[in-house]
């Protein structure tokens, strides 16, 4: 595995903004449920915020980042269309190094099946 | 094959011929160049617009633009040492981050699009990422005397052939060059090929020159592919760039990202 982050490392980079790996811990993967409360459809990344329940019945607010708006749209998002206020969605991604309620996300599944990327594979840029 | 089983077999291919039209010839200008106007789209297609679109604007095209073996940076030792300490610091350092503009041959690496528009005696790149662009003269004429170190540098570029040539001095050294931590100095000198070796393909070359931290040339390959059905957006870096807010935070604590010797 370190090969591979290594020659990923020494290509020609395709990050958009920002390394991933300073900021998310790429073996810290999640998978959380909840219901979204606010979306900042902006660069250069999507946020979104998101109840969600934990084992013990408390509420907590957790923030995901994503792509920015020109490659939202790419994956076949478009704004106030697929995500809305209240949608009770499943989110792939990976935890904040920090500790904090953040996370990067990588695809959203809604309750309906439907699915779209949010955010791109961990490890891009640097590992 | 019993002349049955062939004529079912020919009946059988015709479909499969007539869904893959053949590709139009390589477009040329009235001076007889590859022309290489259209939108174009560098580094890893699948990441830049997801796997769905990615599979249709492959067929029946060629392979995913990716670096062919990268050809590890030649850095000096003491350069790699620092290269290290970027790297340790797992790319907190990025100048993109800050929203700077990504300098050469980065740009081309990008998973968004840009735009080519090529003239008599000129070639125009449009990026969609930082809102880089890029006027090229392809009239003979040398560099500016009067340039000033800049995050893209002073272009100019001529033919060779069927590949455009592009020589570029004149580099501030505040990019990073083909990964994390790949610093540079003003003295950089790139040389950049442009070979449009089919109707929907580029291959791209460059050659990175710096003798003060490179102990010899280093070169990178990549496959930039056509985009008929994509146009440049806007990505505007600036936005709300928390993220800058939340490296300072880190930097008071960097046990939480600095990795482990």
């Amino acid at each position: 595995m370190k090969t591979v982050l290594l020659l990923l490392a020494l290509s020609i980079p395709a990050w958009p903004h920002h390394s991933f790996a300073a900021e998310y811990d790429g073996e810290k993967f999640v998978t959380m449920k909840g219901v979204v409360t606010k979306i900042d459809w902006q660069n250069p990344h999507l946020h979104f915020y998101m109840d969600v329940t934990t084992a013990k019945g408390e509420v907590e607010q957790w923030k995901f980042e994503g792509f920015p708006p020109n490659m939202l749209v790419r994956q076949g998002w478009k704004k106030d269309v697929n995500l809305k206020i209240g949608d009770h969605i499943t989110v792939t991604g990976w935890l904040a190094r920090d500790g904090s309620k953040l996370a990067h996300s990588r695809e959203i599944t809604w309750d309906d099946g439907k699915k779209l990327l949010s955010g791109p594979p961990a490890g891009t840029g640097g590992n | 094959m019993t002349p049955r089983w062939f004529a079912i077999f020919l009946l059988a291919t015709i479909p499969l011929q007539a869904q893959t039209p053949a590709k139009p010839p390589v477009p040329r200008t009235p001076a007889g160049h590859p022309d290489l106007s259209g939108v174009w789209q560098g580094g890893n297609l699948a990441f830049a617009i997801g796997e769905q679109n990615f599979a249709r604007v492959s067929a029946p095209g060629g392979a995913p633009a990716a670096p062919v073996k990268p050809e590890p940076p030649p850095y000096t030792e003491a350069a790699m040492k620092i290269v290290q300490q970027y790297r340790d610091r797992r790319g907190i350092d990025d100048p993109a981050a800050r929203c700077l503009m990504v300098g050469i041959p980065r740009i081309t690496g990008m998973p968004m699009p840009f735009q080519i528009t090529q003239t008599a005696n000129q070639i125009i790149f449009l990026y969609e990422a930082f809102h880089i662009f890029r006027i090229i003269p392809t009239d003979g004429r040398p560099h500016p005397d009067d340039h000033t170190p800049s995050f893209m540098g002073d272009p100019v570029a001529h033919w060779e052939g069927d590949t455009l040539v592009v020589d570029i001095i004149g580099f501030n050294d505040k990019t990073w060059l083909g990964g994390v931590g790949t610093f540079h100095t003003e003295k950089l000198h790139i040389t950049e090929r442009y070979t449009r070796v089919d109707y929907d393909t580029i291959v791209y070359e460059v050659k990175m020159e710096d003798p003060d931290v490179l102990t010899k040339p280093w070169n990178q390959r990549a496959t930039i592919r056509l985009r008929p059905d994509d146009r440049v957006r806007e990505y505007e870096c600036g936005e709300n760039n928390e993220d800058v807010l939340r490296f300072e935070s880190l930097l008071k604590n960097e046990s939480l990202f600095v990795r482990k010797q």
